[in-house]
Parts: structure tokens; C-alpha cells; sequence
């Protein structure tokens, strides 16, 4: 999710036959006997209002190695509470700064780094040829180890020209760019931009598992990856809407603007002892 | 798979229902709705159960059948055959799947099927919600799957299921031959599905501005909605049903409760376009108006008698069956309502681009009819060029639509039959439909044109009196051209060569040719001429030793430009065949005023004119093309005879130069002209015209025996010392011309002057003849003169002038240096200052003679024979900004009685003032005029860009040149 993102899916995709009927109570959170809440952000707040900057900050800019067309910005416009309780993430046809989209993408960088524990975020995702949201973690020490080698755990990818599938990712030294270890995941008789699912992972020091609501659809060990295991270090949170990319191609005229990536909570929790 | 999967369970489900009614003794307002049943099964190895297969109409009826062999799961699937083009079986196939009682389809979000064909072919329509009833309200169906051969899954979305709570209409389908041919689909799996992949609605709409009038039901133009199912878009055409819609303005726009819009005052509103409670589409914004006229009175009722007559629509007869007044073709956007206008049925289209109507399902035969009369009512702008056009179509004899045999014909008609806000009757002879090769099957009548709205009746078919084509009444001149020297293909002069058809009938001709007579000749008749072939190709014509062709036409039909009739000879190549690499052709085109209405034109040209004609020993075809639609066609034959060379002065006469106050003018373009007229009617053979050579006005006496000039006030030309008589004349075959002056008197008294040389010079010779010459005529009192001889003649420059006197005609010496500095003038003449750039002789159509003249070094204006003359400025003077305050002119003039000098600016009109320049009288030396600007108000000082001198006689013009001091 770094840089030259170049992902051919070769791992069968994995359909996870589990029914889960909609309207069921919220078990798709953490047990509290298993987890226990360690870093939140609900998104309450009044329509418009940024996200709190003690928790979020942004990347501005663009491309971002992955040809990404749209320019992320820290405007309202683009990032800020929706009133309902949501984060809205909203890309934009306009030309600003050179290009001819804005969106954003917001990070917890030196405001909240963790090692281990389950991250999950309840989302609605956008629709369309080009749109490529993204809940994914990111090695803290970037900067001095450099990507792949700092790890990125990518919770999940989703492209708007599928909107039934979601991808969990991981990205590091010898697996990474176009040959990650991945998994997608194909929605039974449901979409992702119809209405909100818990994306989540569970990182544990020799296991990482994606789940999707209730759903575990991959779990990688640190000696199943086809390099060097780097997730013993803190990881901090990005969401953000790319539009076009190596990874989704560019939007197209059925493409619909503004496309909104909602975000009803990021809840991160640390192993119950 | 066999019959019985069609068995019905009809009457079990109408048993239960009426034992549940019967059984039920409660308050009916207190029941919860009905549960009606939610089974959306339609076919998965048989039609589910009690489902009626109702065929649409002219469809093949057996089109649907079980098949056990070919199936995507269980046991069987549904076969639908599908008919070629022509199956006298059916059309198309397609019907209707209709529950015996209403479903419940609420729990669903899609249609789905397996489907393969026995070829790749659209698969024209499938959907639901269509139970054959004529009132479904919510019809949604895809048109845009197109089958292959092998099975595969398609979905159709239901637009709001929420709507189908009480469905019968559970699955319909049409599909009709691929490039002709009948085909086989297969069904299975065919049913109601929750897939939950199915999301972001978005409206399919036409426009997001339409338009309505005050009471008019209004078309939102919604009709379709755009799914993203797995993340590609399908399109499921939709009715209107489905739609929720929200007006910004009851005032302006209402909805109704079935979700029609309805104008209710003028102005603008906002509709809202919904899916539940979704919205799906931008703003529509209804611009509503105020009610176009409408009829206050009926059509007028046809007097025809009832058994002479077919009746589409009328109230004065019955009506034979018609199955729709609009067919709803892809890109008609017409709707037909049907209304009353004082009592009387009528037809009210609006929105019409082009309608169809159909009677399809019982031909019409109007072999026994001959005329076509429809009444229509249009409230909207009629002139030309806007039409209103009726197409008639035919089945032919297979009574069948297309299999080869269909023909149309579509009229249009235009002001001043068209006209707005009045009954328009249209009574056409059905052989204007000259394409219609039949009419004993009429099928289909298509209405479209400008007028939006129209208002139609009295739509028949009748047997009447035809009016007879306008002919000709004499035969066309018969020729004169030796028959040794001819080669005639149709003549009743010559024996005629072979010509294999007059009318090859190629494709997109309407032609028709019939041998008729006139008068004892024969001659061709074309009707319906767009273009027609002639050809020749089994013998070949040989026209190498021919030097001109020649064709005889005649028609009816109006001929001002620009129509035209044309002439395109083809010539096969030395192969002697068609095409082969050498073929060569050339068409000419005629129009008035050589082609004529109602008269006999001949078209008598040199071969050498078919310039792109390289061969002409291998004739083979002639196709005639043009706008006359009835052409009558003789003595078409090629000939040799002489080119004669173009006849005629190619410069114009020299210019006079006698000073124009020396003149008394009767044909010049350097004089005034005194009144005249150039062409009495003596009886003379001669005909006069006047050509226009290099823009000079020369007269020309063709074919002259002898030809008069009326001078319409007698001249005393002793009184006005006129010494000579000057002419200039031109002629190329003239062996005899004099000329003569003619006094009154009984009788008159005449004296001729021979021109010599008579004889043809082929250039313009001047003669100035002393008027003793014509002594004993009263040079007191002329007032005719006469041309006699032969040949043709052109005459120019005639009139009578004196020598000069003593007086000076023309300035001894040039205008005297202007004093103003330069830096002060704006200067458009003058030798003294740099010039602006002008125009100083635009054509504004002046009859005066500009000339720059040198006058000792000095360059001077002359106007000879001023009536009026402009300048023309290259660039609007702000003399305003500049700070003019004068405007310097100099003049010469030693005849002129009147002078004026304007400037001006630009308008609509033009803003122009006139300064008389006094003394205007002739004077005979300059005169230095300075003319204070303010005395050409109202004229714009900031905006000059012209000057204009009005006036007589001759003038010397110098330093034209604003200032200031």
C-alpha cells in the first residue's frame, strides 16, 4: 500500500460461505473478555468539523508512489465529521493544486503508534470504477528502515469497480508491491458500499488474522511469509480514499463524484491478560 | 419435459380465494393487507405452477416449448423459437407470464435467468411486470442482453420492489429474427431472487429540462435506472410507476397519485426524481407555459359517401380497427391523447417528432380507393421551411411485414397548404404515393414533421375523382436537323436506335415512365422523378461524329432557381462494358431561365459541354435527375451541326467623354439619362434586352428587323445646341444597320444614317454623326429614333452632345495648396498630406464616373456625371478625440446646379448630414470651402467613417481634409 502497488491477485480467492444475518447484535466487536479497548475514535462531533488532531493528522499531497490521480488534502471538503456520527473521507472531482481530484488520506503518525493487539474500523465504503479506499497500518520506523522493511499490514483494500470483495494484505521485505501475502474476500448476497462492516485484524507476535464482520478469512504466521517477519514494532493507523492508481486504474465516465468513504469508529485493543 | 408442465392451476387459487372471501365476516378497513404469496418461481423445470402463458400480440403463438435435451439444471428448460423474417407463424416471439392472483415480489431485489441461444442475438426484451392487462404500472424490463451460445446467468434489478406487493405480471419476454433468420433461446432458472448485490440506483432520464403547457399532462422523461450490480451498470428500462416525484411548485407543476406531472400555472418547478426514499437523479426543471391555442371548431366533416370510403378515424364513418395510434418506436418522443374538440373526436399528438401508427393486424386494402384525406390542427409556426410529412407503408403481398416485398411513400407538405391555427385539409390522389408499389395491404402510417402539436382527423381512404396531370397540349417542336446528321433515341422525326429501358428502376428511384401522346406525337412521361436510368448498353451509341445533343422537356412542376434539371450522359470506354476502368460520364444542370414551366424547353447543347465525357463511342447510359417530379421527355437525339461560337462583345463600349453638361443622354451609363423607353411595342421581331458587360449596362438588339426608342418628352436639341449624335455599337453577323432620328408629324418625319461599316467587326465602333445628317427632321422637336437591319446588335453610349463653348469645361489648374499645418489635419485627399487610407470609389451603385486625374502635377477627383458618390474611410475617425473643428474641401464645377457633401457614421440607419456646398452653380474656378463639423450634427464625430457627395454634373474634387486651428 506504499509504493509501486502493483497487486496481481494470485492466491484463489476466498469465499467465506459464513451467513451472518444483518440485524445481528454487535458481535463482530471485540470480546471484551479477550480485548480490552486501548485507543478509540467514534467520530462524534457536529457536521463538518475536522477530526480531532490530538488523534489524526494528514498526509497532503499526491501519487504517493502508486500513480494515485487525486491530491490529498486536510480541507473539511475532503475529511470531517459527518454529524452522524461518521467520519466522511470524500473524493472529489476538482482540479486542485494540478490535479483533477481531491480526497485524503489521514494518519495517527507520532499520535498513536501500537505493537500488536486488534485494530477494526466499521465502514461504508464508495462505489465506482477508480475508487480504491483503505484501512491499513504502516511501521512507524519508516523512516529510518525504509518500506518494505518497516511492514505494512493492509486491514483493507477494496476496489469501486468490485464492490463485493475486500483484500487483507501484508507487505514486507521480499513480499511486497505486486507479490504481497494476500487474501480477498467475496461478500455473500451483500455489498460493501450498501451499508457498514467491521473490517479488523487481530496481530499477535506470531500471527496476524483479518476478519471481515465475524468473519476470519486469512491468518498468516510469521514463518508462512516468503521473507523477513517485521511486525514486532509499532504500527500506526491510515484511512484514506485514493482515487485511480496502479491498483484500480483510473475512474471512467460511469464513475460517480463525490464517492464517501464513511467511518462510524477506529477501535484499537490490547490482548486481555 | 412435455405438455404438462403448462397444466394450470387456475381454478384451484380462484376456489381458495373466494372461500377465503366468503369465509371472512370482518370489518374489511380493519384488515392488515393481504399476504398475498411471495412464490417467485417462474420456471425451473416447468412453468410454475397456475402461471398463464399469454402470447403478445402478432406473435407466434407456439413460440414456447419444454426441452429436456438442452438445459442448464434439472430436468428441462424453455425453449423459445423464434421466427424468421416473413414466418407467416408470427413476427417476433413474446408473451406474458401472468399469475393467476397477485404476488407478493417485495422480499426480492431481482429477476434472474440462465440463458443461451443457438446463435449470438439480441434477446429483445425480458422483465416482469407486465401482465398483459394494457395496465401495468410497473412494466421493467432489460433490452440490452444479447445472448450467446452458451448458458449464462442474467439479472434483471427491479427498480423498488417495495412497489410489488401485488404483481401478476411475473415475466415477459420478446424477441425477434437475427439479420433475418429465426432462432432458438433457451431458458431455465428463471425467477425472483434477493441477490443484495444490487445498489446505486441512478435514473435514466432524458432531459433535465422539459417543458409543458398549462393543463398538459407532462412526460418527466424518467425511463430507466441504472444498477450497479457486482459492480457493473445494467439498465432496466422502467415505467413510470416506479418513480416518486416531488414538484417544487404545486402552483406550476403537480404530481398526480399515479405520478403524472401536470402543468397547473406558468412558470418554473423543481422535480425531484425518487426510488423510495432515495433520490436518483439530478433536478428536473419543468418549465411550464401557458396553453397553446387549441381547435374551437371540429374539422369540417367529410362529404364523401360512406361506401366510397375507408375510415382510419372519423366520426362521420365508422372506423375500420387500427391497433395503435403510436406505436412508441425507439425515438419517437409523441403522445397521442385522445380529446374532443366541439363534440367531435379528435386525435391530439404533442411532443410529435414522428409517430407510427399501426394497423397491422388488419391490413388495410385500398386497391379500390385513389385518394388519401386527413384533416390536421397545429398551433405551432407552419412557414416554410417547416413540413408536415404522412408515410404510407404496404406489407405486400405476403401481408407480412418486411420479407422483401414492403414499399412506402412518405409526401410532405409545406405553407401554404400548411398553415397554423386552422383545419388544414390534406386530399392527395394515392399516386402521389408513387412508391407505394401496393396498397392492398397497408399496414403503417408514420406522421412526423416540425409541428410539435397537431391535432388530427378524419383520417381515410376514398374512391374520388382524380384531376389529371397537367400536360402539355402541343407536341414539342419537331427538329429540323437533317436525319443523316442525327442519332435519335426518341423521336418521332427519325427512326429511333434501340434503347434496352427507359427506366431502369435502380434502387432509390421513384420514377415511373408511361408512353403518352400529345397530340399525335409520341412522348415520355416521367412522374415521381427523383432520378431515373436510361440505358442503352446493349447497343452501345457511337456519337463520335456527333457534335451536339438535344432533349425536349416539358413539366408542370415550378422551375425557379435553384430547382434543376439534370442531364448525365455515360459513356462505357473502348471495353464497351460497364465499369472496367475506362467507364466516363459528365452531368449537366439547367435552370431558368432556360428551364420554364408549362412550355416545351429544348436543351440543345454542344457534346463538348459533357467536359468529363473522355469517350463518347460507347454510349450506355442517361439518367435525368432534377426537382420537376413530372417531366415530359421528346426527340432526344445527338446530331451534328454547327458549334456556334459564343456571340458577343466581351469588353464593354469605350467610355464617353464628352463633359456631361454637353449632353442630352439617352443611353449611357456616364450620363443621366433622359426618360425613355428603350423598347416600344412596334411589332418588331427584334428582342431587346440589356446586358450587364464588365458591369456596364450595353443593349442588345437580337435578331433586329427594326426596333424603336420613345423619347417620352420631345427634345429641341436646336435650343440646347446639340451638334452630334454619338453611337456605339457592336455586332458579329449585322450586314445592314442604319440608324434613324424621327421628328413628329403626319406622317413623321425620319432620316436614316447608315452605320458603316455594317458589316460584322466583332469590336465596338464609335461614330459621331453631325445632326445635319438627318436633315429634313425638326431638331427642334425629336422624339424617336429607329434602328433598322439585321443581325444582332448591342448599342451603347447614345446621345446627342455639343462641342463646348467658350465657357471652360474642366479646370485650367489645379486647387490651390491647402495652409493647414500638418499636425492639425486629419486628411483624406490631398497631395499636401499623408493620406488616411479610404475607398475613395466604393460601388454604391453611383451612375457617376470617378476618375483621379492630373491636373498640372496636381491629383484631382473627377466625377463625371455625379448623381452620387461615397468614400469609404478604412478605419471610424474619432475626430472628436482628435479635436477637429473643421472639415476643407476644394471644387470644381462648371455645370453643376446642385452639390452636397454629407459625412457619416455608422447606425441602423446610417447617421448622415448633408452641407450644401454654395454657390452649387457652375462657376468655373476652385472654391475652398471650410465647413465648421458642428454643421453635420447629428452625425457622430467620434464615429466617421464615410463620405457621400450628391448631386449633378461634373465635378473636381481636392483637399478633403479635416482640421483644427
Amino acid at each position: 500500500m506504499y509504493r509501486n502497488y502493483l497487486i496481481r491477485l494470485k492466491i484463489a480467492v476466498l469465499i467465506v460461505a459464513v451467513m451472518i444475518l444483518a440485524g445481528c447484535s454487535s458481535s463482530s466487536e471485540a470480546d471484551e473478555g479477550e480485548w480490552r479497548l486501548v485507543w478509540e475514535d467514534n467520530f462524534d462531533g457536529p457536521a463538518g468539523q475536522s477530526p480531532n488532531a490530538t488523534r489524526w493528522g494528514f498526509d497532503i499531497g499526491t501519487d504517493w508512489g502508486n500513480a494515485q490521480l487525486e491530491y490529498d488534502t486536510d480541507r473539511p471538503e475532503n475529511a470531517s465529521l459527518d454529524g452522524n456520527g461518521n467520519l466522511a473521507i470524500v473524493a472529489r472531482a476538482e482540479s486542485f493544486s494540478g490535479r483533477n481530484y481531491t480526497s485524503a488520506r489521514m494518519i495517527t503518525k507520532n499520535r498513536f503508534e501500537r505493537t500488536y493487539g486488534r485494530f477494526e474500523a466499521r465502514m461504508q465504503l464508495p462505489w465506482g470504477q477508480g475508487l480504491w479506499p483503505a484501512f491499513w497500518l504502516l511501521g512507524a520506523n519508516i523512516d529510518e528502515v525504509s518500506w518494505p522493511q518497516c511492514g505494512e499490514i493492509d486491514i483493507m483494500e477494496y476496489r469501486g469497480q468490485e464492490p463485493t470483495i475486500i483484500h487483507g494484505s501484508l507487505h514486507g521485505p521480499g513480499y511486497s508491491g505486486g507479490q504481497p501475502v494476500t487474501t480477498s474476500y467475496q461478500a455473500v448476497n451483500d455489498r460493501f458500499d450498501t451499508g457498514f462492516h467491521v473490517f479488523a485484524v487481530e496481530w499477535e507476535a506470531d500471527e496476524i488474522r483479518w476478519y471481515v464482520d465475524d468473519a476470519l478469512y486469512q491468518t498468516v504466521r510469521s514463518d508462512g511469509v516468503p521473507g523477513e517477519w517485521v511486525y514486532d514494532h509499532p504500527f500506526y493507523i491510515i484511512l484514506n480514499l485514493a482515487v485511480g492508481g496502479n491498483y484500480v486504474g483510473s475512474p471512467n465516465l460511469s464513475t460517480v463524484f463525490p464517492q464517501t468513504m464513511l467511518v462510524d469508529y477506529v477501535r484499537v485493543y490490547e490482548a486481555a491478560e | 419435459m412435455n405438455v404438462k408442465i403448462f397444466y394450470r392451476l387456475i381454478k384451484v387459487v380462484l376456489l381458495l380465494a373466494i372461500a377465503g372471501f366468503t369465509s371472512c365476516e370482518r370489518d374489511l378497513d380493519l384488515l392488515e393487507p393481504a399476504e398475498f404469496p411471495t412464490n417467485g418461481d417462474i420456471f425451473l423445470d416447468g412453468i410454475s405452477g397456475g402461471l398463464d402463458y399469454q402470447a403478445f400480440l402478432n406473435t407466434k403463438l407456439d413460440a414456447i416449448s419444454g426441452d429436456t435435451d438442452v438445459k442448464y439444471s434439472g430436468e428441462a428448460s424453455l425453449r423459445i423459437t423464434v421466427p424468421s423474417v416473413g414466418d407467416p407463424s408470427g413476427f417476433f416471439s413474446g408473451g406474458a407470464f401472468v399469475a393467476p392472483g397477485p404476488r407478493n415480489l417485495s422480499g426480492y431485489d431481482a429477476l434472474t435467468f440462465w440463458a443461451r441461444a443457438s446463435v449470438n442475438a439480441p434477446f429483445g426484451l425480458a422483465g416482469f411486470g407486465n401482465d398483459n392487462s394494457g395496465n401495468s404500472a410497473y412494466d421493467a424490463s432489460r433490452s440490452d442482453i444479447v445472448l450467446t451460445t452458451t448458458w449464462q446467468k442474467y439479472i434483471v434489478p427491479i427498480p423498488d420492489a417495495s412497489r410489488l406487493t401485488q404483481e401478476k405480471g411475473l415475466f415477459q419476454y420478446s424477441v425477434g429474427a437475427f439479420e433475418e433468420l429465426g432462432f432458438q433461446v433457451w431458458l431455465d432458472e428463471v425467477k425472483f431472487e434477493k441477490l443484495g448485490t444490487i445498489a446505486q440506483p441512478r435514473a435514466v432520464v432524458i432531459s433535465n429540462v422539459i417543458t409543458g403547457e398549462v393543463g398538459e399532462v407532462i412526460s418527466a422523461g424518467v425511463t430507466g435506472v441504472i444498477y450497479n450490480v457486482n459492480g457493473k451498470d445494467i439498465t432496466v428500462n422502467a415505467a413510470p410507476g416506479y418513480f416518486t416525484l416531488v414538484s417544487s411548485n404545486d402552483a406550476v407543476a403537480r404530481i398526480g397519485d399515479d405520478g403524472s406531472i401536470t402543468g397547473t400555472g406558468v412558470g418554473s418547478a423543481e422535480i425531484t426524481v425518487k426510488l423510495g426514499n432515495v433520490e436518483v437523479a439530478d433536478i428536473i426543471t419543468i418549465n411550464v407555459t401557458p396553453a397553446a391555442p387549441r381547435p374551437t371548431a371540429a374539422a369540417p366533416t367529410p362529404t364523401i359517401a360512406a361506401d366510397s370510403v375507408i375510415s382510419m378515424f372519423s366520426n362521420a364513418y365508422d372506423n375500420v380497427p387500427i391497433d395503435t395510434w403510436d406505436t412508441g418506436w425507439e425515438f419517437s418522443t409523441a403522445n397521442v391523447e385522445d380529446i374532443q374538440i366541439a363534440g367531435n373526436d379528435v386525435k391530439k399528438y404533442t411532443d410529435l417528432n414522428f409517430v407510427g401508427i399501426e394497423f397491422a393486424t388488419q391490413t388495410i386494402d385500398a386497391s379500390s380507393a385513389n385518394r388519401f384525406h386527413m384533416n390536421i390542427w397545429t398551433p405551432d409556426p407552419t412557414a416554410a421551411p417547416a413540413s408536415f410529412k404522412v408515410l404510407l407503408i404496404d406489407f405486400g403481398p405476403d401481408n407480412a411485414f418486411d420479407g422483401g416485398d414492403d414499399t412506402s411513400h412518405e409526401l410532405s407538405f409545406t405553407a401554404p397548404l400548411l398553415a397554423s391555427e386552422q383545419w388544414v385539409t390534406i386530399d392527395v390522389p394515392l399516386s402521389d404515393f408513387a412508391g407505394l408499389a401496393n396498397r392492398s395491404n397497408l399496414a403503417q402510417l408514420v406522421l412526423s414533421g416540425e409541428p410539435n402539436t397537431v391535432y388530427v382527423d378524419n383520417v381515410l381512404f376514398y374512391s374520388g375523382e382524380v384531376a389529371p396531370p397537367v400536360a402539355p397540349t402541343v407536341p414539342a417542336p419537331t427538329p429540323t436537323v437533317d436525319a443523316a446528321n442525327v442519332i435519335s433515341m426518341f423521336s418521332n422525326a427519325y427512326n429511333d436506335v434501340n434503347v434496352d429501358t427507359w427506366d431502369t428502376g435502380w434502387e432509390f428511384s421513384t420514377a415511373n415512365v408511361d408512353d403518352i401522346q400529345v397530340a399525335g406525337d409520341d412522348v415520355k412521361r416521367y412522374t415521381a422523378l427523383n432520378f431515373v436510368g436510361i440505358e442503352f448498353a446493349t447497343e452501345t451509341i457511337d456519337a463520335t461524329a456527333m457534335n451536339r445533343f438535344h432533349i425536349d422537356i416539358w413539366t408542370p412542376d415550378p422551375t425557379a432557381a435553384p430547382a434543376a434539371f439534370k442531364v448525365l450522359l455515360v459513356d462505357f470506354g473502348p471495353d464497351g462494358a460497364f465499369d472496367g476502368g475506362d467507364d466516363s460520364s459528365h452531368e449537366l444542370t439547367f435552370t431558368a431561365p432556360l428551364l420554364a414551366t408549362e412550355q416545351w424547353v429544348s436543351i440543345d447543347v454542344p457534346l463538348s459541354d459533357f467536359a468529363g465525357l473522355a469517350n463518347r463511342a460507347n454510349l450506355a447510359q442517361m439518367v435525368l435527375s432534377g426537382d420537376p417530379n413530372t417531366v415530359y421527355v421528346d426527340n432526344v437525339y445527338f446530331y451534328d451541326g454547327e458549334v456556334t461560337p459564343p456571340v458577343g462583345p466581351t469588353t464593354p463600349a469605350p467610355d464617353p467623354t464628352a463633359a456631361s453638361g454637353d449632353v442630352i443622354s439617352v443611353f449611357s451609363d456616364a450620363y443621366t439619362d433622359i426618360d425613355r423607353d428603350l423598347n416600344p411595342d412596334w411589332g418588331q421581331a427584334t428582342v431587346v434586352t440589356e446586358e450587364l458587360i464588365s458591369g456596364n449596362n450595353t443593349m442588345k438588339y437580337a435578331g433586329l428587323n427594326y426596333q424603336g426608342i420613345q423619347l417620352n418628352a420631345n427634345q429641341d436639341l436646336t435650343a440646347a445646341g446639340m451638334e452630334f449624335l454619338h453611337v456605339d455599337f457592336w455586332t458579329a453577323n449585322s450586314t445592314d444597320l442604319g440608324i434613324f432620328l424621327i421628328s413628329p408629324g403626319d406622317p413623321a418625319v425620319e432620316t436614316e444614317y447608315v452605320l458603316v461599316p455594317p458589316a460584322a467587326s466583332g469590336s465596338w465602333v464609335s461614330v459621331d454623326i453631325p445632326l445635319s445628317a438627318f436633315d429634313p427632321v425638326d431638331l427642334a422637336d425629336v422624339f424617336q429614333f429607329k434602328f433598322e437591319g439585321d443581325g444582332d446588335i448591342w448599342i451603347d453610349n447614345l446621345y446627342f452632345y455639343k462641342s463646348g463653348g467658350t465657357n471652360p469645361t474642366e479646370p485650367a489648374g489645379p486647387a490651390p495648396d491647402p495652409t493647414a499645418a500638418a499636425g492639425n489635419v486629419i486628411s483624406v485627399f490631398s497631395d499636401a498630406y499623408t493620406n488616411i487610407d479610404s475607398n475613395l470609389n466604393p460601388n454604391w451603385g453611383q451612375a457617376t464616373v470617378m476618375t483621379e486625374v492630373l491636373i498640372s502635377g496636381n491629383n484631382t477627383i473627377s466625377y463625371a456625371g455625379l448623381n452620387y458618390q461615397g468614400i469609404e474611410l478604412a478605419a471610424n475617425q474619432n475626430l472628436s478625440a482628435a479635436g477637429m473643428e473643421f472639415l476643407h474641401i476644394d471644387f470644381w464645377t462648371a455645370n453643376s446646379t446642385d452639390l452636397g457633401i454629407f459625412i457619416i457614421s455608422p447606425g441602423d440607419p446610417a447617421v448622415e448630414q448633408e452641407y450644401l456646398l454654395v454657390p452649387p452653380a457652375a462657376s468655373g474656378t476652385w472654391m475652398s470651402v471650410d465647413i465648421p463639423l458642428s454643421a453635420f450634427d447629428p452625425v457622430d464625430l467620434a464615429d466617421v467613417f464615410q463620405f457621400k457627395f450628391d448631386g449633378d454634373g461634373d465635378i473636381w474634387i481636392d483637399n478633403l481634409y479635416f482640421y483644427k486651428n
